[in-house]
């Protein structure tokens, strides 16, 4: 889960087309910049060792057909159904702990995190060694919440896992580390934009910064935090049932156990399982947005207090159930915090010795190589199935002419079938998608590829062809008037149109992949990842902790590289089609997941 | 006959039922003709324009191009017929990040195979480029070629759509009110390149409600009204009286004084 810098938009708002600046530099400029894309796509292939004779060997395709003729039929006995129940419902509790957990660490480190609060020469900061005690607090804070965003929540999970034992206790430690760092930031964000005024009404009737905060601030702020965390809440579920892969519970453990097993029709049950919960996850925020909107334009009258008693109750109970079902209620465990420090403590000094630091090229550039072939596959996929799941290029109205031929008959069903497909690719985290491509092609960074890419494929298919269906119509309409097929309309109607916003999105996707890529080698597939993991399951905990830093660089490079491509190729796009809400975060739902 | 519609209805789903913007058409188009369609707002022009361009086919009765009914025909053969079609619409609409040139050479699209139109992507067929050149230079764009279609004005921009035309080289060209969106001076240079596109033997049908223009550049002038051909004669016969018929109001209005109205109908005598 990501957040679009501050101001991001406003600052992408500058009047002109610098989307398309690159069309104004001279030719030559462009080959160069093409020869040298090819020429780093290709080391990527490489260095990635991707080979498509490994798909189609001997092995692999019986891999493959072992695991499709496994998946078929899904073992539905009562018991095993009874594990999968549990399992979902435990990773729910994961994710509603998790979220609880980060609201919980997120609204004092982000009170903490606001400038306008503590800065020196804010207004409200005051004077004296107080005021610079607090100063230095708040620089803590702010850089607490940006580790713990840029550590990834898959990389929380195993350092929990190490630090407080396998199960959902781990999981939801890492949702609720991994969330605060964002929800953190969003809180600070929200106090420093409230509006100014009825503080400055306090401040100047002396009021103190503890009844600013609580009076003039958070209930302007309050109303913008409940759809954050609500938005957080579905993600949080969504990531809850991956984070099991390394071993924190829920679904996601259940998985990697029946993968290791070879026990492929559970594989399957689980699987959908896991897509039911995708999906119903996505239905509920689209549910819940709409039904934000429509009570504030609506003008209904609110709930009354028996209702509004009933939904508190209500939510107090499944947060105490979760955190019941993820073992952190009852003091069970005494001794947690002190297992934490201690794992902490050995995390400290970090080795980077040259020696340690010269063996870390070869998986970094490894992990380097696995994002860009990934994203490479990705475009290819999403190339291949964006036009075919685009409305408006392929449904026309039944009694258009030209409707009576094969044609006509075949586009719907391709149509349907190339949407399911991308859902389904999309539906599919990356890390899944490495375990089910190692039965192929077996460890190594090729399957990270082929995960990568196949997941990429389908979140970039569903954005391409969102913004295929946007292209305005009239420029299609004279290509067909003048007797243009589908494919050349698609081509050179539909598609120049698009292809700003396109790359925009590819490039997101490419420094989304650059942290994921650094993650697939958990679960086997090559790069970084691997060698994190057998650190971790050897005890070498000075070199975990310079890897985790090394990660951290890397994923702070690609946010500087996201916000670029958002300032550069998106934010004029999305102005050009009149984006009605710019600020909002479900543009990263498509994104993230 | 380049067009030839027999008693063709056309309805749409409205809110209160089925609605009929066509009532019973028939008009035959002799090739090489040039015939204008006047008619108040709601006539049923964009519908006959559309029915003509085959991109709407009719409730009733039959549309033929070149003898062929449009309506029966499968995508294929569609295709080759909307190949000798060209159209200018109200609007330009060209495909703003593309140049100038690649606009005009997506008059070709119809004759383009998928392979065709990658390999147009890196470079067009020569045969293709040197229409595109010539067109170009008849509209006077030759030196913005490699202009960004979004960087020209509203003027420039129908230029192009013409040169598109030209590049198609279709046997029959059709125009949607293709001036109003233009100022009025720059109507009369618009108007001369039109024409000339039609001048080379081609069907020209035009769809407009400038009176005074159409009857200085049409020979034939169809009246349309209420989904029905009210008139359908050479320009000379056409008089005051019929134009009433079509634009009832004018007659109310020519005695309240509006200036430019009774221009327009001053030419018809």
């Amino acid at each position: 889960m990501r957040w679009p810098a501050r101001g991001e938009l406003e600052r992408g708002a500058s009047p002109g087309r610098s989307a398309d600046a690159p069309r104004e530099r001279d030719p030559v400029f462009r080959w160069v910049q093409r020869v040298l894309l090819a020429a780093f796509l290709a080391w990527c292939l490489l260095e990635a060792q991707v080979s498509p004779a490994a798909l189609v060997s001997p092995a692999a395709l019986e891999g493959i057909g072992r695991l499709l003729r496994g998946l078929f039929p899904p073992d539905l006995s009562p018991r095993f159904l009874e594990v999968v129940g549990a399992a979902v419902v435990r990773t729910l509790a994961i994710g509603v702990a998790g979220t609880v957990l980060a609201i919980l660490l997120a609204i004092p480190l982000g009170i903490l995190a606001t400038p306008t609060l503590f800065r020196p020469g804010a207004a409200a900061a005051g004077t004296g060694p107080g005021a610079w005690l607090l100063f230095a607090l708040h620089l803590l804070a702010r850089g607490l919440l940006r580790v713990f965003r840029a550590v990834p929540e898959l990389l929380w999970a195993l350092l929990f896992v190490v630090a407080v034992g396998l199960g959902p206790r781990a999981g939801a430690l890492a949702l609720g580390v991994a969330y605060a760092g964002v929800l953190g930031r969003v809180v600070a964000d929200l106090l420093q934009d409230v509006d100014p005024s009825p503080a400055e009404v306090l401040t100047a009737s002396g009021g103190r910064r503890e009844s600013l905060v609580l009076f003039a601030l958070l209930p302007q702020a309050l109303p913008g935090l409940v759809s954050y965390g609500l938005y957080s809440l579905e993600c949080a579920i969504r990531s809850a049932s991956v984070l099991g892969f390394v071993g924190a519970g829920g679904l996601g453990q259940e998985l990697q156990l029946s993968m290791r097993l070879f026990e492929y029709h559970q594989v399957s049950t689980l699987l959908l399982a896991l897509l039911v919960l995708m999906l119903a996850g996505e239905w509920m925020s689209r549910l819940i947005s709409r039904a934000g909107q429509s009570s504030r334009e609506s003008g209904r009258p609110p709930l009354g207090r028996v209702q509004r008693w009933l939904v508190a109750l209500g939510g107090f109970v499944a947060v105490i159930l979760s955190f019941w079902g993820v073992d952190l209620l009852g003091g069970a465990d005494t001794g947690l915090l002190g297992r934490m420090g201690r794992f902490a403590a050995q995390l400290f000094p970090p080795d980077v010795s040259l020696a340690f630091l010269g063996s870390l090229r070869v998986p970094l550039l490894q992990t380097l190589a696995v994002a860009g072939a990934g994203t490479l596959l990705g475009v290819l996929v999403a190339a291949a199935l964006a036009p075919l799941a685009s409305a408006g290029l392929m449904l026309r109205p039944a009694d258009a002419p030209g409707q009576r031929g094969l044609a006509g008959w075949v586009a719907p069903p391709v149509h349907v079938a190339a949407r399911a497909l991308l859902a389904l690719l999309r539906g599919i985290p990356e890390l899944l998608w490495v375990l089910l491509c190692i039965v192929a092609v077996g460890f190594g960074p090729f399957a990270g590829v082929l995960a990568l890419g196949l997941h990429t494929g389908g979140v970039l298919g569903r954005l391409w062809a969102e913004s295929l269906d946007e292209a305005s119509p009239g420029p299609l309409e004279v290509l067909e008037a003048s007797g243009a097929s589908a494919s050349v309309r698609t081509l050179w109607g539909a598609w120049p149109q698009v292809r700003a916003l396109a790359a925009g999105y590819g490039l997101l996707r490419w420094e989304f992949n650059l942290r994921v890529s650094a993650l697939v080698g958990f679960l086997g597939g090559g790069g970084l990842g691997l060698k994190l993991y057998n650190a971790i399951q050897l005890g070498f905990y000075d070199q975990v902790s310079t890897m985790v830093l090394v990660i951290l660089g890397l994923v702070m490079l690609s946010d500087r590289l996201s916000d670029s491509v958002r300032r550069r190729w998106l934010a004029p796009a999305a102005l050009r089609r009149e984006w009605k809400r710019p600020a909002d975060p479900r543009l990263e739902i498509g994104l993230a997941s | 006959m380049t067009f030839s519609l027999r008693q063709v209805r056309r309805r749409f789903e409205g809110r209160a039922g089925p609605v009929a913007a066509l009532d019973g058409v028939s008009l035959e188009v002799a090739p090489g003709e040039r015939l204008v369609v006047l008619g108040p707002s709601g006539a049923g022009k964009t519908t006959l324009f559309g029915l003509l361009n085959t991109t709407l086919r009719p409730t009733e009765g039959t549309v033929q191009f070149e003898g062929k009914d449009v309506a029966g025909l499968s995508r294929r053969p569609l295709r080759a017929a909307r190949r000798h079609i060209g159209t200018v619409f109200q609007q330009p609409r060209l495909v703003p990040s593309l140049s100038v040139r690649q606009n005009a050479l997506l008059g070709r699209v119809g004759h383009w195979s998928l392979a065709d139109a990658l390999g147009a992507w890196i470079r067009p067929a020569r045969e293709d480029l040197l229409r595109v050149d010539a067109a170009l230079d008849a509209v006077g764009l030759r030196q913005r070629a490699l202009a960004r279609a979004d960087e020209l004005s509203g003027g420039e921009q129908q230029r192009v759509a013409i040169a598109r035309v030209l590049v198609q080289e279709p046997t029959a060209v059709l125009a949607d009110e293709p001036f109003s969106s233009l100022d009025p001076t720059l109507r009369d240079s618009m108007a001369e390149l039109l024409l000339g596109v039609a001048a080379r033997g081609r069907t020209l049908v035009a769809v407009m409600h400038d009176v005074e223009f159409a009857l200085r550049h049409f020979p034939r002038v169809v009246g349309l009204s209420a989904g029905r051909v009210v008139f359908d004669l050479p320009k000379e016969q056409v008089t005051t009286a019929l134009l009433e018929r079509l634009y009832p109001r004018m007659g109310q209005e020519q005695s309240a004084s509006t200036p430019e109205l009774p221009d327009a109908l001053a030419c018809a005598r």
